[in-house]
């Protein structure tokens, strides 16, 4: 199998060696077959790296041993979950999966583009071949993940480190995968852009939704990996400005800025040379951050170790790159000019002009910094590192100039803004500015920068709110409706402008939750049974230590007693994990309790079982949640920016006025409305829950349920609640006088009267109708739905339209499909 | 519309304040909130021009630390290509910090010892992809 995954992997390489070269030849001959066998020979690579990816998750697996990368990452003990997640936990599979990505990215963008920018395709093809032949090339020459032991092979594995052992791990780095490779096909069509000199909106337009697809995603990346930090790593925080942070961080700035350059280009045919340079600079960033983690050349936590030859080999291909885009750039700069110039200061343009260089400066400062080590050790022979503190201090100004540009945007006319204009357009958001400022500083937050914050997200919020109202009151005018259903239209009408507007929001909810920073307390302190200590508004008292095992860990945990107020607010367990055979790396288990208005964060540090005597470090970290929700609504901005015309005008076609509203407000009343009354579920976490003793009673585990009401169904084997312990201990009576598995689970029905004390109902008679609903209704849903949709789209005479309709709907049409793109 | 002339001064003016901002900030950070990264001995060879300075300091818990009895104060030595000097700390220590483990130590060198500031101890594992302290750790990308 090992050498199946090296042959292909070699393949690929000459494949694409063939794609690249065919397409180029293709293009310069305007042969249409050569191009279009480059294109198959692409699509063949892609199929390939399917298949080698299949391999060694196969190997995964099946446990297959001989394969070093495979006995690195994994052990017979590993939950399959993580057997396959271990497909991206070293450097030699990260590379193959960055492959796999890029080629099916590739295939799916030029399969897409094949007709409508067939020009480009022929250059795409190549670039992306390009790329994808320097990491096979890395993993040919270097970091082969199919490379096996030459004599003997290990029994065992060695095991993913604890430590990655949860579920972030199988998520967050393919989210930042996707993000990262998303960003060579904006590369790619920028390159076939300038190579064909076909300057104009063409290529934009064909890379503006990967953009924004590679930007989500890089968004959500970057956020579970704070997430997935703050929560599991028990330092109190979620951004250290580490290098492999700062690695994600460097093109989510130049491509935030892309996405908002291109605005002006379509709308003023400027900006050009500023679109290609931050496409390349974007992708090259990309690159970068690969190379700066893998290379060694800085110093990181999360690093890899240090590598020199993949330094040097990264170094080259970087170079190239620069040297070989910009080349381009200059080469067709005369075809870059733009048509117009700079009206005024006072315009929109001149906004995204200023957002442009202030998003360049960050990327450039966090680079500059990030690489201050290695520059300062080559220029000065000292290597000086930075600490998180100062960037905190550079990036705060940073974030708050963004912050206030986001307002100002929208609120400045193209070309040129008039006094009436600003003082229209400027009047409520300035006011609400001025209100909070006025309101922060009375109740005490320091201007400094909490204070600042707050009253540019009222400025930010303000202005998007004005936008909303007023698009609503003239579609409202214009098509006599609701205001609910001239909201839905108004979106509906412009998806990336409204889309953009819903992802400030959830910018400016972000920013509330880092203002929050600002009045951070922490405290570390010993504390003896009994003691308590105040920390803010809670008053913890620790009650005791406990130490429990599960078979699979041993965990120590505290019982912190919580209370604010006099009242018991909660109870908080904070501990320690330390899986076998990895007893040296314990796992911190932090304990939280999460608010709207902040987190109260317990973690354990060292502890004495016999006197009960433990230290802990507290935290109260305000405002914290607003982030995460704020990156939840930038999602759902992102996804309506960035739905489909088509999509939308089928599904609005020959549907009544008042059919979205209706719909909508039926969909929040359920959603909103319903709320789960879930009682207090009382968990023993120090519950040792026994390892079962025969294959039966481990069964049995899995098949019966605890019926304790509060936790949601759990398998008896996982609850840790008295009721379930005592079924655990029916069972394991059961199975030891010897009852066989048709008459413990007969038991159980007869104690609890019916079925529903079994996981999954018996597979028999009438019961094989239940196992057959869900599909069965699912079957049911799609025909009614599909069946609907067909009889609607045949509709021949247009449902009641109140909108006044122009007599030539080709020409509406044509007119739609114009003004969609001006936003 | 400008002319080339006037195009051209624009934009040297603005490569100009940008570059003088960037050198502004190579020297606001050479100067105070840089830590230079230093192996024990390296410090130990002339430790008064270090007195002072704000350093991280690499080296390897020699014997085990003191804890002083029902606080969070540590005294250890820290040692490094033959060279050792002691250390202090108060605070709550990475679950890997113990005699013999690798530490990255932040802070300043006094005469009396090499004072760590808060959180200022990194402990190294031994393998690869495997995360440091619990302090700011995360493995495997």
């Amino acid at each position: 199998m090992a050498s199946l995954g090296t042959f292909l992997i070699l393949a690929a390489f000459v494949t694409a060696s063939g794609a690249c070269a065919a397409c180029l030849a293709g293009a310069r001959r305007q042969n249409r077959r050569l191009v279009d066998g480059g294109v198959g020979l692409m699509h063949v690579v892609t199929a390939m790296m399917l298949v080698a990816s299949a391999v060694i998750v196969h190997a995964f697996v099946t446990e297959d041993y001989r394969i070093k990368y495979v006995q690195h990452y994994s052990d017979e003990v590993q939950p399959m979950f993580f057997k396959l997640a271990s497909y991206w936990g070293g450097l030699d599979g990260s590379i193959m999966f960055w492959v796999t990505l890029l080629a099916i990215f590739g295939s799916v963008a030029v399969y897409i583009n094949r007709e409508r920018y067939r020009l480009l395709i022929p250059w795409v093809v190549s670039v992306i071949s390009v790329v994808e032949m320097f990491f096979l090339f890395l993993m040919v020459v270097h970091n082969n993940p199919f490379e096996t032991f030459l004599t003997t092979t290990p029994a065992t594995g060695q095991g993913l480190n604890p430590l990655l052992q949860n579920y972030y791990m199988a998520i967050h780095p393919p989210m930042l995968y996707l993000g990262f490779v998303g960003m060579t096909i904006p590369f790619a069509f920028g390159m076939a852009a300038l190579a064909t000199g076909q300057l104009d909106d063409s290529w934009l337009r064909a890379v503006r939704r990967w953009t924004m697809l590679a930007w989500l995603f890089l968004t959500v990346g970057l956020t579970l990996g704070a997430l997935w930090a703050y929560e599991t790593l028990g330092w109190g925080g979620y951004w250290g400005w580490d290098p492999v942070e700062n690695a994600g961080l460097l093109p989510w700035f130049t491509a935030t800025a892309f996405l908002h350059s291109v605005m002006v280009q379509e709308r003023r045919s400027m900006l050009k040379i500023w679109n290609v340079s931050l496409v390349i600079v974007t992708f090259f960033l990309t690159i970068f951050g690969t190379f700066m983690t893998r290379s060694g050349v800085v110093q990181s936590v999360h690093a890899f170790g240090e590598d020199r030859q993949l330094a040097w080999m990264f170094t080259i291909f970087m170079i190239a790159t620069l040297v070989g885009s910009f080349s381009l750039v200059i080469y067709r700069l005369p075809l870059l000019r733009a048509r117009n110039e700079l009206d005024s200061w006072v315009s929109r343009e001149a906004a995204f002009l200023a957002n442009n260089w202030v998003l360049l400066f960050a990327a450039f400062f966090v680079l500059f910094a990030t690489m201050f080590p290695t520059l300062s050790e080559a220029v000065r022979g000292e290597r000086l590192t930075v600490a998180s503190d100062f960037f905190n201090k550079w990036m705060t100004p940073v974030g708050l100039v963004l912050l206030f540009l986001t307002g100002v945007g929208p609120l400045l006319a193209w070309k040129k803004s008039t006094l009436t204009n600003l003082r229209m357009q400027f009047l409520w958001p300035v006011a609400a500015t001025v209100a909070t400022a006025a309101a922060t500083t009375l109740v005490g937050i320091g201007f400094w920068s909490s204070g600042l914050c707050f009253a540019l997200c009222a400025f930010v919020t303000m202005t998007i709110l004005q936008e909303f109202w007023r698009g609503m009151r003239v579609r409202q005018s214009a098509t006599r409706t609701d205001l609910f259903t001239a909201l839905v239209g108004l979106v509906a009408r412009s998806r990336r402008r409204y889309g953009g507007y819903i992802v400030h929001v959830g910018i400016v909810l972000a920013f509330l939750g880092f203002a929050g920073n600002g009045s951070k307390q922490d405290l570390e302190i010993t504390l003896k049974p009994g003691q308590t200590v105040t920390l803010g508004a809670f008053n913890i008292r620790y009650v005791s230590l406990s130490v429990s095992d599960d078979g699979q860990k041993q965990i120590v945990t505290a019982h912190e007693d919580v209370a604010s107020g006099g009242k018991h607010v909660a109870d908080l367990y904070p501990g320690k994990s330390f899986f076998r055979n990895h007893e040296s790396e314990p796992v911190s288990d932090v304990a939280m309790r999460r608010s709207v208005s902040g987190d109260l964060y317990l973690v354990l540090g060292g502890y004495n079982v016999t006197t009960q005597e433990a230290e802990f470090k507290m935290f109260i970290n305000p405002l914290v949640n607003w982030i995460w929700l704020g990156v939840a609504v930038m999602i759902i901005g992102t996804v309506i920016a960035f739905m489909p015309e088509r999509t939308f005008s089928f599904a609005t076609a020959r549907v009544p006025a008042g059919a979205a509203t209706t719909s909508l407000i039926l969909l929040a009343v359920l959603v909103g409305g319903a709320t789960t009354v879930r009682a207090q579920h009382v968990e023993l976490p120090n519950a040792v829950i026994v390892p079962p003793k025969s294959p039966l009673e481990k069964e049995m585990q899995s098949r019966i349920i605890c019926m304790c009401g509060t936790c949601g169904r759990k398998k008896v084997g996982e609850c840790t609640c008295t009721d379930a312990a005592a079924m655990r201990e029916e069972i394991a009576q059961l199975t030891a006088a010897g009852k066989s598995r048709d008459e413990i689970i007969q038991y159980f029905i007869d104690k609890y009267g019916s079925q529903e004390v079994l996981s999954q109902p018996i597979d028999r008679g009438f019961n094989r109708l239940a196992w057959l609903f869900p599909y069965a209704a699912g079957l049911c849903g799609i025909l009614v739905v599909t069946g609907t949709a067909v009889r609607w789209s045949h509709r021949a005479a247009p449902a009641a339209d109140p909108a006044p309709s122009t007599a030539d709907p080709a020409l509406e049409s044509r007119l739609d499909h114009e003004l969609e793109d001006l936003d | 519309m400008a002319t080339p002339r006037q195009r051209a001064v624009r934009i040297i003016i603005t490569a100009v304040v940008l570059l003088g901002a960037f050198s502004t900030l190579f020297f606001a950070m050479a100067q105070k909130d840089a830590q230079f990264y230093k192996h024990v001995n390296e410090v130990m060879a002339s430790p008064t021009q270090w007195y002072g300075k704000n350093l991280q300091m690499h080296g390897f818990v020699d014997g085990e630390p003191e804890q002083l009895p029902h606080t969070l104060r540590y005294r250890f030595h820290i040692k490094n290509g033959g060279s050792s000097v002691l250390a202090t700390y108060e605070g709550l220590v990475p679950d890997t910090f113990k005699a013999g483990s690798e530490v990255v130590l932040t802070g300043q060198l006094q005469p009396d010892g090499f004072h760590v500031g808060p959180n200022g101890i990194m402990a190294k594992c031994p393998s690869k992809y495997t995360p440091s302290d619990g302090a700011a750790a995360r493995g495997g990308d």
